[in-house]
């Protein structure tokens, strides 16, 4: 029951980013169609799930003034796997994602899974925790990227949708959009959360 | 010298690395409530992505293609980064305590920073020269700094404005970066 | 003090045994990335100049390949053209006739705005390129006749005029004279 509960807490209630605001670089940056949403969040959740393992299982023997540099290792190491095997077997998403991907290694979600959870936690919980977490910054990422796509391109998933005389919304798949879009969605989650203040 | 000019304007406006190429996100958006805290980390920002700039340069063309380990580049920037924040930190703290006061609470942050990574990574991805590096460094960081107090001087007003309660504090800030990034939209036309 | 040591020492285990890893992924990965770049490259070069049966690799400032057909005859030269776009390098295989003449284009590389620049790889933009003289190179926008892509100005001239420029090198390189004789003995080669 427990275990349910760490799976899907980082869905909505958790959410990585919408709720506490980490990994926004990645967020906005990739969010401009829902295919590289889907890749990012696919890499983010691999590196997460993995780092996590390793870290719950290596938390005895790892001193506490070192932590920070031997996470960062793990997870370096972890991204630049996932970096060079993205490279190798979907080389058109690696270039989209381009610089993200090993910038995946300062995502505050990871580190931040890594301290607060992953090195307090037994190996199964964290693995629970990385797998939710994940899909819960996956969702996120879709999410932006749904309505970005949607609007500033008529399309999703590359498919049109909108009939072709359509007049795109520019302004949601260029720079400007990624923020207002995040802002509002951030912005529909408070209001729905707390419908009292109303 | 032109190069120079080009290389600023392009790192401070056109290519500005929060609004263009959604890197430092999280300072941004955490540390820009408050005006002097949002120059204190400005300044820690530009300092530090100078110096990483300058030493992951020469880590990789000294270190990491003559050994042929360009696939530990990751590993060795962040860690080059981590150290560096801490050894500042540490010089800081003996040579300069009232600075150590203002910036201290910042460093650690910056470690976590994507865009002290990010510089040093667009640095070998666009193969510019050793001197272009450190210049682009700073150049980065002072466009960094530019926006990071341009939104806390937008914030604190805001907190006297009537702001819709589920529009409040983040929600509406990411409204007012995307005015930002519209705003700095109109660079991207440019051509020099 | 052996604290300090037991410290480094497990930090670097940490960091040996990732280095470790790391060579061995890469001894993997390295040769299918560098086959998949080699792949690209050859489908690219047939389709741009499907006439040809084989190419010949050429070294110059830009270099270039030479493609023959079954008869071993000249039909034309394939190259890359690279120009910044909006966000990025935009690269581009060319394919030019023997006299000339641009045959057709494949966006190979771009990282341009999906549903904006990245339609820049759409049929209906490179399509236009075909049958095109070098000189006639302009979009729309600059009193061409390419039509320009909505709303990715910045792309579609940085593209082509990339293509252009390019074009224009080789041409210059292979204006020489044993370029001149070995085409000019083909045509003899024709009238026979």
């Amino acid at each position: 029951m427990s275990l349910i509960k760490e799976l899907t807490k980082g869905f909505i209630k958790e959410n990585p980013v919408f709720i506490m605001a980490l990994g926004l670089c990645p967020a906005l940056a990739v969010s401009n169609s829902i295919e590289n949403a889907i890749g990012m969040g696919g890499a983010a959740t691999f590196v997460l799930l993995c780092s996590n393992i390793l870290i719950s299982l290596l938390k005895n023997f790892i001193p506490p003034k070192i932590r920070i540099p031997c996470y960062i290792v793990v997870i370096a190491s972890f991204v630049t796997i996932v970096d060079m095997t993205m490279n190798a077997y979907l080389p058109d998403l690696h270039r989209n994602l381009g610089i993200f991907i090993p910038l995946i290694v300062v995502n505050c979600v990871i580190l931040g899974r890594a301290e607060a959870f992953a090195s307090r936690n037994s190996v199964l919980k964290s693995i629970f925790d990385g797998i939710g977490m994940g899909i819960g910054f996956t969702i996120a990422l879709v999410a932006v990227a749904f309505f970005r796509e949607l609007l500033g391109a008529g399309q999703l998933m590359g498919i049109q949708i909108f009939p072709n005389n359509y007049q795109p919304i520019l302004v949601a798949i260029l720079a400007p959009g990624a923020f207002l879009t995040l802002g509002l969605l951030m912005g529909l989650i408070n209001l729905f959360k707390k419908p009292e203040t109303d | 010298m032109g190069n120079i000019f080009t290389l600023a304007i392009s790192a401070i406006f056109i290519n500005n690395f929060v609004l263009t190429r959604f890197l430092g996100l999280c300072p941004y958006i955490g540390v820009s409530k408050k005006l002097d805290q949002a120059l204190g980390m400005g300044m820690a920002v530009i300092f530090v992505m100078s110096m990483a700039s300058t030493i992951t340069w020469m880590i990789h063309n000294y270190l990491l293609i003559p050994f042929d380990l360009v696939y530990l580049q990751t590993i060795a920037f962040i860690l080059t980064i981590a150290t560096l924040v801490q050894f500042v930190e540490m010089v800081i703290q003996k040579m300069a305590p009232s600075l150590y006061k203002s910036l201290g609470v910042f460093l650690p942050l910056i470690t976590t920073n994507c865009a002290v990574l990010g510089v040093s990574i667009i640095n070998i991805n666009e193969s510019l020269t050793f001197i272009e590096s450190i210049l682009h460094g700073i150049f980065a960081g002072i466009g960094f700094t530019v926006v990071l107090i341009i939104m806390a001087g937008l914030r604190e007003r805001l907190d006297k404005s009537p702001v819709p309660e589920s529009m409040k504090d983040l929600p509406i800030s990411f409204i007012l970066a995307g005015c930002m990034a519209l705003a700095f939209l109109g660079f991207a036309g440019f051509n020099i | 003090m052996t604290y300090y040591i037991k410290l480094g020492v497990i930090l670097f285990m940490i960091a040996a045994i990732a280095s470790g890893v790391l060579a061995f992924v890469n001894n993997f990965t390295k040769p299918i990335i560098e086959e998949n770049q080699r792949q690209m490259e050859i489908e690219a070069r047939r389709t741009v100049l499907p006439q040809a049966k084989t190419f010949e690799y050429v070294e110059d400032n830009l270099p270039y390949y030479r493609g023959y057909d079954e008869e071993g005859q000249l039909v034309g030269y394939t190259f890359m053209a690279v120009g910044a776009g909006y966000s990025g390098d935009i690269q581009t295989m060319v394919g030019l006739t023997a006299d000339y003449k641009i045959f057709s284009i494949s966006v190979l590389i771009q990282t341009e705005t999906p549903g904006l620049g990245a339609n820049c790889t759409r049929p209906e933009f490179t399509n236009q390129f075909s049958g095109k003289e070098v000189d006639e190179l302009y979009i729309d926008v600059d009193s061409g006749d390419i039509d320009n892509i909505t709303g990715a100005t910045i792309t579609a001239r940085a593209l082509t005029n990339s293509v252009k420029k390019a074009s224009d090198i080789i041409i210059e390189q292979t204006k020489d004279l044993s370029d001149n004789t070995k085409h000019d003995y083909s045509k003899d080669k024709e009238t026979v």
